[in-house]
């Protein structure tokens, strides 16, 4: 670890570190929000990869089951990771550690939502489990994205323990972000204020890494170890 | 050890769901609440800037002095122009040798800067909406002050999966408890 850290342009980690736009479908998680009323569907696939499609969700259900989406991305990611098994040292460890907590908030989410729970959809990583820098990158814009996606909800959630669970959850992805960007070089709290994101925002950066490859599974969260 | 922690969490998470948003029933209004928040960007502030004159701080810890310093000032001008002439004076502070000693620094940068998370989760669910954007960008910029000293110091930047909540109260009892503040809290 250097004396010193990079800054790192908050704004573009996530396109950056997901690699290039390919044409894609976007079915998955589209289809996934749409139903779960947080995008309206044909707004949605009309502007297919822009952010200016704002998020629009109808009340807290839609909100978490959002919420629980980015966690099945997160949870899936890092226990994959852990079992390729190609990460070392303290990313190894964070992989570990953060993996544990994405699960956890897997678990609670489902828990809250019950029988409204959207389902676990399958996820292909492309390769960002298979090595370390890869994962490095892929978890900074991961994590700094699941600061802004929780953020850009809070204001909208109506039930205050709800609200009191999500910025529980948004301080620790916080946390998971200074963490790893420290890992990365890079300096862990970039600016003052942490901006939000909408709906249509995170949808657009998650469909870009074409990680979601298929609608969920029937029987919820197959392979799913946690 | 991992794992025993996640179990915890978990069970944290799941416990809070039906919980009240504030343990002491009593509810503060926006002002009161961002008033708080500035007592706390104050001492922070004010903490950043006297280690940074008297600790003699090298390599990354005094470039997180600086950034996180710079990050609180911000935050301290913020509020005071979102209050306007409701915000209250800034206190005195005597930090003795958190600001005079390296390490002592670090310890205390960890112990206000988990608080200061804490605290603003407390108040979050009660703030309007409007309020509550603002305070939701500053409580993750907290959380990552406090997951860099903690590496910093060695410790889990992110200890569970659940970041707890503590009752305005409990965080003046806190702030009372290190003595740093000459005046009322």
């Amino acid at each position: 670890m250097s004396d010193h850290l990079a800054p790192l342009d908050s704004d573009g980690a996530p396109a950056e570190a997901m690699g290039p736009l390919a044409p894609s479908t976007r079915r998955g998680l589209l289809r996934m929000l749409a139903a779960a009323g947080l995008i309206a569907p044909a707004a949605a696939l009309a502007t297919a990869g822009v952010a200016e499609a704002a998020g629009d969700p109808q009340g807290d259900v839609a909100i978490l089951n959002y919420a629980l989406t980015l966690e099945y991305l997160q949870a899936s990611f890092y226990t994959e990771v852990e079992r390729i098994n190609a990460v070392t040292g303290e990313a190894a460890k964070l992989a570990r550690v953060v993996g544990d907590h994405e699960r956890a908030h897997v678990r609670a989410l489902r828990r809250v939502l019950g029988g409204r729970a959207v389902a676990r959809p399958q996820f292909d990583f492309h390769g960002a489990t298979e090595s370390e820098s890869a994962f490095v990158r892929t978890a900074v814009a991961f994590e700094d994205l699941g600061v802004a996606a929780y953020k850009g909800q809070a204001p909208r959630i109506t039930s205050p323990s709800y609200l009191s669970f999500a910025l529980s959850i948004h301080a620790v992805e916080a946390r998971h972000a200074a963490w790893i960007r420290r890992i990365a070089g890079v300096v862990p709290a970039q600016s003052a204020f942490d901006q939000p994101a909408t709906a249509a925002h995170v949808v657009a950066v998650v469909d870009s890494t074409h990680f979601i490859v298929g609608p969920t599974q029937a029987d919820g969260m197959p392979g799913f170890t946690g | 050890m991992l794992s025993g922690a996640g179990l915890l969490a978990g069970g944290i998470l799941v416990g809070g769901i039906g919980a009240p948003a504030l343990g002491s029933g009593s509810r503060l209004g926006d002002a009161e609440i961002l008033n708080f928040a500035l007592e706390m960007e104050e001492l922070q502030a004010a903490l950043y800037a006297q280690a940074l004159q008297h600790a003699g701080l090298t390599g990354e810890l005094a470039q997180f002095a600086r950034i996180v310093g710079a990050h609180e000032r911000a935050h301290v001008a913020f509020l005071r122009d979102t209050l306007g002439s409701r915000a209250k004076p800034a206190p005195a502070f005597d930090f003795g040798d958190a600001v005079t000693n390296s390490d002592r620094f670090a310890v205390t940068a960890r112990t206000l800067e988990d608080l200061g998370v804490a605290a603003l989760d407390g108040q979050a669910a009660s703030l309007t909406k409007l309020s509550l954007a603002s305070v939701a960008a500053i409580v993750s910029v907290e959380a990552r002050h406090a997951a860099w000293i903690r590496d910093l110091l060695g410790e889990l930047p992110a200890p569970s999966a659940s970041n707890p909540a503590q009752p305005a109260a409990q965080v003046r009892a806190a702030i009372r408890r290190t003595g740093f503040v000459k005046g009322t809290v």
